[in-house]
């Protein structure tokens, strides 16, 4: 992925397994969060293939791609602040998951309950709490019927209490049989709930593999981790 | 959600509807059945546009040009190939729609300030085609700033009463819809968030299409019927801009994107500005203004639009 001259992405390939959580890791600006805007469709790729069973879905719209299964949460919240928690779970059901307004409904309240929003879903979306506002990233992404989710620091400002919940859920989703790819900052969501993780930087993938052989990768800890592993907790 | 309360409102609306059908029948003023109709008349204008930009946030500056296209539609039917009045008016409606269609497909790409510059240059250029147009190809279509008359109607008041009051009603049903349906979801979606609308499945050029092309077909059918109406229209009537800035005003003081919001905003314009204007005939256009900064001033969300922050209704 090119912006003008310069090559945001280049040369990066992946793929994911059928009920994995594949990791994503990398310093700010290693064109994490652009690799998977191209694959849900928001930027075209100026080269390259993306593939999902076996469809090529390079260049599509994003709409086709979500109703295809594969939604993403983004890491710049963007709810639908003039409608409550649970009209913009609703909106996902509705146009993701291209459902009439009862079934939409009855998903809705499913995936809020699972996401644990319930005490927020009539409150108007822009004024619910950080951690809230995070679960309804998720929970719209989730009421599209997605197979595979990409969650964009979904975890970001959250303190350990929350993240701890949000990982409990995060297992949930996995267990009900879906695939995600998870991009964040902090190692111990990313090593304790990661089956595979790779690694960009400078908009390259360095390495690839699982967990404890990332962190011991001399050209990872070089480039992202920042010198001793003894620093670094895993959890 | 509370579909009930809804409901209730549906049922009013329906209920007044229904009463006002028999309305020609009581009023014995021609003046007062005049103005009711220009009330209803400005009701359903004002809810075209806020059907387009009240919930999609696209502001449209030139909806007149659909109006306008309603309106020669309506002539150039009645005059050059003699058809009636009711099939003139059907395909007044659909070709605005299709015109719509054809321009919406380039426009809608364009956000903010470009679109409502992309409408209102489309406007004007539609205002200065059908000045023209005659004249550069030696052909009798618009008849140029003449203006075309149309077979004078013969109707009274009524007439025209019973022709605006259907298309209204179907103009707040609409909004109706748009507030309980998918369709109204993936509008108003697209208004908070365009991103992340399109990548939680919605699609967002054939909503924000849909919601461009209904609009323009009921301002076809009403440019059409005031043609009939009035029996003479030229170039700078029907595409006047002002008419395109009274919807906006009236929507605005109203509430956008609400379900009443044009009703009050188009009532309340309306009706302060004719009993104003017959008191004041010098100085009234001053105080409307005044009277609109005012009002936007104290609530900047519209009548309606603030009654509903105000006590956190989710629909009105």
């Amino acid at each position: 992925m090119k912006f003008g001259a310069l090559a945001a992405v280049q040369m990066v390939s992946f793929s994911l397994n059928p009920g994995e959580i594949l990791g994503m890791i990398g310093p700010n600006g290693a064109g994490k969060t652009t690799l998977l805007n191209c694959v849900i469709g928001i930027h075209k790729p100026t080269s390259g293939k993306i593939f999902l069973n076996q469809i090529d879905i390079t260049g599509m719209k994003p709409h086709k791609i979500c109703r295809m299964g594969l939604a993403k949460t983004s890491q710049i919240m963007e709810p639908f602040m003039a409608m409550t928690v649970f009209e913009n779970v609703l909106v996902g059901a509705l146009h993701g998951g291209r459902m009439r307004m009862r079934p939409a409904t009855e998903q809705t309240e499913k995936v809020i309950e699972l996401v644990g929003l319930k005490q927020y879903a009539y409150k108007l979306s822009g004024s619910i709490p950080v951690p809230a506002r995070r679960r309804l990233e998720l929970a719209r992404a989730l009421a599209s019927g997605a197979n595979i989710l990409l969650l964009d620091e979904n975890m970001a400002g959250l303190n350990p209490h929350e993240i701890d919940e949000a990982l409990e859920i995060l297992k949930k989703i996995r267990n009900s049989g879906k695939s995600l790819i998870v991009i964040e900052h902090i190692m111990r969501v990313v090593m304790g709930i990661s089956d595979r993780i790779i690694v960009l930087n400078y908009g390259s993938k360095i390495a690839e593999g699982f967990p404890e052989e990332v962190v011991n990768d001399e050209t990872v800890i070089k480039a992202y981790l920042g010198g001793k592993l003894s620093s670094l907790k895993v959890a | 959600m509370n579909f009930k309360i809804d409901r209730i409102i549906l049922i009013i609306f329906l209920g007044i509807t229904a009463a006002l059908a028999f309305l020609p029948n009581f009023v014995e003023s021609e003046y007062l059945l005049r103005l009711i109709t220009v009330v209803i008349f400005w009701i359903g204008i004002a809810g075209c546009w806020n059907m387009m930009s009240g919930y999609t946030g696209y502001i449209d500056f030139g909806p007149v040009v659909y109006f306008g296209i309603g309106s020669y539609v309506v002539a150039i039917a009645m005059t050059k190939y003699g058809i009636p009045f009711f099939p003139s008016l059907f395909i007044s409606g659909l070709i605005s729609g299709s015109v719509a269609f054809l321009v919406g497909i380039p426009t809608l790409r364009l956000k903010g300030a470009y679109f409502a510059i992309a409408t209102f240059a489309f406007a004007e250029a539609m205002k200065q085609i059908a000045l023209e147009f005659d004249r550069t190809f030696s052909v009798s279509f618009f008849q140029g700033s003449d203006g075309i008359t149309l077979p004078i109607s013969g109707h009274d008041n009524s007439f025209f009463f019973y022709c605006v009051l259907p298309v209204t009603f179907l103009v707040v049903l609409a909004h109706y819809y748009i507030e309980h349906s998918k369709f109204g979801y993936g509008l108003k979606a697209i208004k908070e968030a365009e991103t992340a609308a399109e990548i939680s499945g919605v699609n967002t050029t054939a909503n924000k299409l849909g919601a461009y092309v209904s609009s323009a077909f009921f301002l076809g059918l009403f440019g059409a019927i005031e043609a009939y109406w009035i029996t003479y229209i030229t170039p700078s009537d029907v595409f006047n801009v002002q008419k395109t800035v009274q919807m906006v005003i009236m929507t605005l003081l109203g509430g956008m994107g609400t379900f009443l919001g044009p009703v009050v905003g188009a009532t309340f314009l309306t009706l302060i500005s004719e009993s104003l204007g017959a008191r004041f005939v010098e100085y009234y256009l001053i105080m409307i203004g005044g009277i609109i900064i005012v009002a936007i001033l104290i609530m900047p969300n519209g009548i309606i639009g603030s009654l509903k922050i105000r006590k956190k209704l989710r629909f009105i």
